[in-house]
């Protein structure tokens, strides 16, 4: 049975925007055309050294990996090449898997990308964890990647990459976006047959196909935990329809937590980073959000219905918390729901987002550390979760 | 919006299947077949078009991937339309020359169809085309135009087009949108226009017509001496108080249309 695995999650922001950022007709979006005339370096330099040292200190906590992810055009994220960012890491993150969920496989050649995984997964020892996201609507806005076409482009570039990975080369990819006469990357991937893969994404319904028709997990991210369950109710049934069992370590669930001693502080000391994150950071257009053509019609229809896309850049904790996995209290508490939540989703990997927004170095360490000498050992091997459906002829009686 | 607009009374609607692709038409009047391209988006309607049905045989296809056309699958450049519109021709029984009327993203295609099919066009239109690189004076990138700004680059008199807005936000509406831009990024959002047709525009060799508003806020109306200078002959004629929509905004220049044709 698996048990439960915590990783570390950092977006890795940029928190220095203009004073009256609060404005929202002023300043509409934190993405896409928010210049980068804002971006100082030197600031960039010392956020870098602080926030991978704070990877660092998870790996010395114990956290089970560390994650990264990749965005564009944005103060975000300062992870634009995610790949280097893990890099960075591997000398001294020495034993935590390095995770990067990852590159949008679209604004990368599919070998190319194989090639930098494959490297990272060499240098780290077999330590590297993949998650491919079609990236958000806003990195079609930033690179010159047709959202018409995206999904479809997305299929085949994964094709790609596991073709890599696992058929000795040189072999050929005949396709519609991509032509190789020689595949044919060095280096290859330490594990075998590839490091774990997974989609992420908000759960559109052909990401959570696609997932289930190749056997990869999927994460869901951004979306009320309700639709994040139906999420992977539907993976689960469309994967048993096709032979694959999803385990709980195929469904990662993110958290956001903060322990303090009590609960009033940890929510005191929690809430403004939670909120510069949802209202700041995450600030963006239903315009950028939905390029032409990167959701079908009919989502797009129930979007612009629903009024769904004008929640981003808005942040109400009591609602926040009520639908999305956001904890801040004692560590009991915090354990309690954790194993709750895992429960409910049959999710073996909690993405722990532990640092959000502006949130100090201080409040991170201290954040992580309590996390992980408070919390972490209330839930190892203290939640039962319920092994995957195994397809049948892996369950026959040894000798048959 | 009560009563329903002038086109949709005079306009009957024939379906066509063109290679498996349902393919709507609009045709009224009587005459030589005048067949109009629409552009980029179509909430405006074809009031602009019902004069000209006193004197021809008006067919205004849906493109696939707008109003009741249905989608081509593998939609990549204009020249899968190119394909479309010569089947299409074929079926409707225009064997010989037609009078081809392009705006917009439309005249785009009426463009890039003449240069390669001279022989089955007796006389071409370009209104506002889209389509050319014109580096000293670039149009704007329709993209990055935020929707609630559309309006303002499309008309130089706001009123023209209000009556075809929804007046409250309308899901329905902006979905009609969203379908015709993706169709739209299929085409050019890697680059909004086709290199080739600086090569060989000069192949267009028919009386060609090209008509342009002076205020057109997204192709400036200096481009049409770009197009001028690379296809012999043609005749320019920019009209006042017009912007991108001049065919909306200006009776003089849907008279000047089949004036030209006649």
């Amino acid at each position: 049975m698996d048990d439960l695995k915590f990783y570390f999650m950092h977006f890795m922001p940029y928190p220095y925007l203009p004073a009256d950022f609060a404005n929202h007709d002023k300043w509409p979006s934190a993405w896409v055309d928010f210049s980068n005339s804002f971006y100082q370096p030197e600031r960039g330099r010392e956020l870098y050294e602080r926030y991978i040292g704070e990877m660092v200190l998870a790996d010395q906590l114990g956290y089970d990996g560390v994650v990264v992810n990749e965005h564009h055009n944005s103060p975000y994220s300062m992870m634009a090449a995610c790949p280097l960012i893990a890099a960075a890491m591997v000398p001294q993150v020495k034993r935590a898997k390095i995770c990067l969920w990852g590159v949008p496989i679209n604004l990368e050649l599919p070998n190319r990308l194989a090639e930098e995984y494959a490297i990272l997964d060499v240098m780290s020892g077999g330590r590297v964890e993949v998650a491919i996201p079609l990236g958000t609507g806003m990195e079609y806005w930033a690179n010159p990647i047709n959202p018409a076409t995206a999904r479809e482009r997305m299929r085949e570039a994964i094709a790609v990459m596991l073709q890599a990975w696992t058929a000795d080369g040189p072999t050929r990819f005949s396709g519609k976006y991509f032509n190789y006469r020689y595949l044919n990357p060095w280096p290859r991937p330490l594990q075998k047959p590839h490091p774990k893969v997974y989609l992420v994404g908000i759960g559109s319904p052909e990401t959570i196909e696609l997932a289930a028709e190749l056997g990869l997990g999927y994460s869901v991210v951004f979306a009320p935990i309700e639709a994040q369950l139906k999420t992977f109710e539907r993976l689960r049934e469309l994967s048993a329809a096709r032979g694959h069992a999803v385990k709980p370590s195929d469904t990662p669930i993110g958290v956001m937590a903060y322990v303090a001693d009590t609960e009033a502080e940890a929510e005191r000391e929690f809430k403004p980073h939670v909120g510069y994150f949802f209202e700041n950071l995450l600030r963006t257009s239903p315009r950028f959000l939905a390029p032409p053509g990167y959701v079908g019609l009919e989502q797009f229809h129930a979007r612009a219905s629903s009024g769904h896309d004008k929640a981003h850049g808005h942040f109400d904790w009591n609602s926040a918390t009520q639908h999305s996995r956001i904890i801040a209290g004692t560590p009991e508490r915090v354990a309690e729901t954790i194993a709750h939540w895992a429960d409910e989703a049959n999710s073996s990997t909690i993405v722990c987002h532990l640092h959000l927004g502006d949130m100090p170095h201080w409040k991170t360490v201290k954040n992580l550390t309590l996390f992980a000498e408070q919390v972490i050992p209330r839930l190892r091997g203290k939640v039962a979760l319920r092994a995957g459906a195994v397809p049948e002829e892996s369950v026959l009686p040894l000798g048959k | 919006m009560a009563d329903k607009p002038n086109w949709q009374k005079v306009f009957k609607q024939e379906f066509h299947v063109v290679n498996g692709v349902k393919t709507a038409v609009l045709r009224a009047g009587h005459g030589d077949p005048l067949v109009f391209f629409h552009g980029g988006g179509i909430f405006h309607g074809f009031d602009f078009a019902v004069p000209w049905t006193e004197h021809f045989d008006v067919v205004i296809p849906y493109h696939p991937g707008f109003g009741d056309s249905g989608d081509i699958p593998d939609l990549g450049d204009m020249h899968d339309y190119v394909l479309h519109y010569l089947e299409l021709f074929d079926q409707l029984g225009f064997p010989g020359k037609i009078r081809l009327v392009g705006f917009s993203m439309g005249g785009w295609m009426a463009a890039e169809f003449a240069m390669e099919h001279r022989r089955r066009v007796e006389k071409l239109v370009l209104i506002a085309p889209a389509g050319l690189r014109v580096q000293e004076h670039p149009g704007e990138d329709l993209f990055r135009i935020p929707p609630e700004q559309m309006p303002s680059y499309l008309v130089h008199d706001l009123n023209v087009i209000l009556p075809h807005l929804p007046k409250e936000p309308d899901a329905d509406f902006l979905a009609a949108r969203y379908r015709e831009s993706t169709t739209l990024a299929r085409i050019m959002w890697e680059k909004p226009f086709s290199i080739r047709m600086q090569q060989w525009l000069f192949r267009i060799n028919v009386p060609t017509l090209i008509v342009w508003g002076e205020n057109d806020r997204i192709l400036p109306v200096a481009q049409s001496q770009s197009w001028a200078k690379l296809i012999g002959g043609a005749v320019v004629k920019t009209f006042s108080k017009a912007g991108h929509l001049v065919l909306d905004e200006s009776t003089t220049a849907v008279r000047a249309v089949s004036d030209f044709l006649t």
